[in-house]
């Protein structure tokens, strides 16, 4: 199930084309006198996922073709679809809903789709949108500087160990929220003798058969690792720290006869989508806010448990002790009935350290393994930046952020004039496809681009006040929600400040980005 | 009041880990178990793991009721900490020769109808019923039976457990007080109008029918090995002490009904023991088939200290 580009010839093509192509762009380019300058660009892209693939997409679609995706991967696009290859990765969305509502796929072949037709998705929009020319790959971006007398960005990147720069009126930053795998800080895990895998970097040629494995982590992707580990190794021991609520998962294959209506018919893949638009909404109701809808999420959820899991004490080991949707909501139909298959089991003792042959647990027994696998997901910046972001007057987001992300309507940050923010603060959806989100924040940026390039300004910077008064709205709104109930997860900071959620309907977010209001920015010209 | 602070216990707790891996189990000293009090150790020590395992329990449940995350967490190492000290003794137990293959020891029928109690009612108890009750079990613990054992054995291994099992019951003591003195804060009205609500609780009545025969099963099977009544009574009156120390301790009723309790059971005298050994009696009329499997939780016991 898992793709991963090398083994799959067709990926494996794309990679070596959006490769070969990398550095012949169609547009003409200006090269800098200065070689310490590689290229320069009207936007810089850093990322090529979802978002930054999008982001190029909409610019060339109003007429903007002076771009440059700087992508830090040897292995060519894709962002956590590209690293997500482990066994069972899927997304928790419907298809139709998670992908681009001006690049419909009428081929998907099932409901909720696997990572490796996610990742093929993403390579044709590639192919269709023909991006490969903007792509620059193994460009790590280390750092981004903004030169108000100038009126541009300079991004450091490091290119295979050589450090190179590029320059752009406009930066977008589509780097991703879920991009570096995070290690759970249990002592002793440097100790540990036998394989270790992060779920975000699987090992394709290790071979679980016969094999002692234990798992760290029961989210997202620990519910889609497991059915799949337990099915090959010798002995699964899953290790859980706090049970999540779990749904149902309405997975189906698509009958071949809908996918030639919605080839046929376009408009009906539309009614679809809108149908499964309109329905993930109404969940806003269950999971972001308090509600009766919530009470009743939470016992489809137990009826689910209850229905899959008859054994009592297990059941108590399973049951969530907070507010449904305060954490990540489950969906797996799979993962009750693995825990309890003959060669796994779950633990629910609290890890005390990993020895050099497993993990010791409080209740004093050693749990020996030949691999332990980290579900531990990814590190979420909720106060810093993935690298220094330098605005104007010398000023440093990651100092300004060190209490906790903020910006304004989650794309611009004031000091930071012509610096677009995909999945920035308090846009993440509890409830509704990723990809409603940044389609939103995309139309905006080529508004806020548009405006920049046209106008020839040297800056537009969001006035400190509109940004405050954003945000105390926003934080108003978020001491109603779910998120904020009590629990501990990886949307609040330690402090429990929500720099991550959107607290509102998709629709409501979007109608926040239609329109950039000139008013709420300072011009620098 | 003596308060502790929670955040700095839990980095404690978190800080003393240990597990059967550290022991050496096959050292020498084994032998050193004379045959003759062979047979009642083997006895005493499956009671003393029950009595771990049971209080184990006790903690999960606290967990689910615990009023904020730190003591939640604590109770959670707690729970895991007396199932560790469980295993530990069966580790012993088999260094000694007592256990057969993977075999639990027998648990009795007033051991049986408590565990069914804790499985189906324990989660549902207040905070203030177990938190009263499991510091009585461990200070007869540790105030009793371990320094009983200690006395009795001369192994050097089961002497390197206990001091170990030790230093995590003066922990779990600490904070089974200071909890204690937590509860009885508030109006007294208020807290008796609470206690009255629980005590009329039709699930605690059937917890009393499980427990009190328990105790006064336990308590005979001790002092039958060998166990002054004093060293009881000496633990009786320490919990009284430390749990009485303050106005907040005193305050709690549920401290007042435990402490009164505690009299009663180590009185041989007294007229409680008359219905609650009728009950004891009576409890060895009930086939266990009756009771059906055992609850899973009970299977994760285990004397081997890898897995």
């Amino acid at each position: 199930m898992a793709i991963a580009p090398p083994q799959d010839p067709v990926n494996a093509t794309l990679v070596k084309k959006t490769t070969a192509a990398a550095g012949k762009n169609p547009q003409e380019r200006t090269a800098s006198p200065s070689p310490a300058i590689q290229e320069s660009a009207a936007v810089i892209i850093i990322g090529a996922g979802f978002a930054g693939l999008g982001m190029a997409i909409r610019l060339k679609q109003a007429g903007i073709r002076d771009i440059i995706i700087l992508e830090r991967s040897d292995r060519g696009v894709g962002g956590t679809w590209r690293d997500n290859t482990y066994p069972g990765a899927a997304c928790d969305i419907p298809s139709n809903l998670y992908s681009f509502s001006f690049a419909p796929n009428p081929n998907w072949s099932s409901s909720f789709s696997r990572s490796g037709e996610i990742l093929d998705y993403i390579y044709h929009l590639v192919e269709k949108f023909d991006l490969g020319g903007y792509l620059r790959l193994q460009e790590n971006v280390t750092g981004i500087a903004y030169d108000e007398a100038a009126g541009h960005w300079s991004a450091t990147t490091d290119h295979q160990g050589e450090a190179r720069q590029y320059q752009g009126r406009t930066v977008v930053m589509a780097q991703g929220p879920l991009s570096n795998a995070s290690f759970p800080a249990i002592p002793g895990i440097d100790r540990f003798q036998g394989h270790k895998i992060h779920s975000a970097n699987w090992d394709h040629d290790y071979d679980f058969t016969g094999k002692r494995v234990g798992v760290i982590g029961t989210g997202a992707s620990g519910v889609q690792i497991i059915p799949e580990l337990v099915k090959q190794a010798a002995r699964v021991r899953v290790f859980q720290r706090t049970p999540g609520w779990v749904v149902p998962r309405l997975d189906f294959a698509k009958p071949d006869w809908q996918q030639t209506l919605f080839r046929k018919l376009p408009v009906s893949q539309k009614a679809l989508r809108q149908l499964l638009y309109v329905a993930h909404e109404s969940m806003a109701l269950a999971v972001i806010w308090n509600s009766p809808l919530t009470r009743l999420a939470e016992r489809l959820s137990r009826a689910h448990l209850r229905r899959q899991v008859k054994d009592r004490w297990l059941r108590r080991q399973l049951t969530p002790d907070f507010t449904i949707g305060c954490k990540r909501v489950l969906v797996s139909n799979d993962y009750y009935p693995a825990l309890q298959q003959d060669n796994c089991k779950l633990i629910t003792w609290p890890i005390d350290c990993i020895s050099p042959e497993g993990i010791r647990t409080a209740e004093g027994i050693e749990h020996q393994f030949d691999c332990l696998v980290f579900a531990t997901g990814f590190e979420v910046g909720h106060s810093g930046t993935p690298f220094p972001i330098t605005g104007r007057q010398g000023r440093q987001l990651n100092e300004e952020w060190k209490s906790g992300a903020s910006a304004y309507k989650s794309i611009n940050v004031s000091g930071y004039p012509n610096l677009f923010l995909t999945f920035g603060p308090n846009s993440g959806p509890g409830h509704n496809s990723a990809l409603v989100y940044i389609e939103a924040q995309l139309d905006y940026a080529v508004q806020g681009i548009r405006t920049i390039l046209d106008g020839k300004l040297k800056g537009l910077d969001v006035k400190p006040r509109v940004q405050r008064e954003h945000n105390k709205a926003m934080q108003q709104r978020l001491s109603k929600t779910n998120w904020n109930s009590g629990c501990q997860s990886w949307y609040l900071t330690e402090d429990g400040f929500n720099a991550t959620m959107y607290p509102g309907f998709a629709s409501q977010y979007a109608r926040q980005m239609a329109q950039l209001d000139p008013a709420d920015y300072q011009v620098l010209k | 009041m003596a308060a502790i602070d929670l955040d700095t216990m839990l980095a404690k707790i978190k800080s003393s880990q240990w597990a059967l891996a550290d022991i050496d189990w096959d050292a020498p000293g084994a032998e050193e178990i004379h045959p003759d009090q062979w047979v009642k150790l083997k006895a005493f020590m499956s009671d003393l793991m029950w009595i771990e395992h049971v209080g184990a329990r006790g903690f999960a449940a606290m967990a689910k009721k615990a009023p904020d995350d730190t003591l939640k967490e604590i109770y959670t190492y707690f729970h895991a900490e007396e199932q560790r000290h469980a295993n530990a003794e069966m580790a012993l137990m088999k260094r000694w020769g007592m256990l057969e293959g993977d075999e639990l020891p027998e648990p009795n029928i007033n051991l049986r109808l408590t565990i069914e109690w804790l499985d189906r009612y324990s989660d549902d108890m207040p905070l203030e019923v177990l938190g009263s009750v499991i510091p009585m079990l461990e200070i007869a613990l540790d105030g009793a039976l371990l320094k009983f054992l200690l006395d009795e054995v001369s192994d050097p291994v089961c002497h390197q457990v206990f001091e170990k099992i030790n230093a995590d019951e003066a922990r779990h003591l600490g904070v089974d007080f200071h909890v204690m003195e937590m509860l009885g804060q508030g109006r007294f009205h208020q807290l008796a109008v609470k206690t009255i609500g629980t005590v009329a609780n039709p699930k605690l009545i059937l917890g009393v029918l499980a427990y009190a025969p328990l105790l006064n099963r336990m308590r005979d099977n001790i002092v039958a090995m060998g166990l002054k009544e004093e060293r009881l009574y000496e633990a009786m009156n320490k919990y009284k002490r430390i749990g009485g120390r303050t106005a907040e301790g005193r305050r709690n009723p549920w401290f007042q009904i435990i402490s009164r309790h505690g009299e009663y059971v180590v009185d041989r005298s007294h007229f409680y023991h008359k219905p609650v050994d009728a009950l004891v009696k009576l409890s060895n009329f009930i086939p266990a088939r009756l009771l059906g499997p055992v609850p899973t939780w009970v299977k994760e016991l285990t004397w081997k200290p890898t897995a």
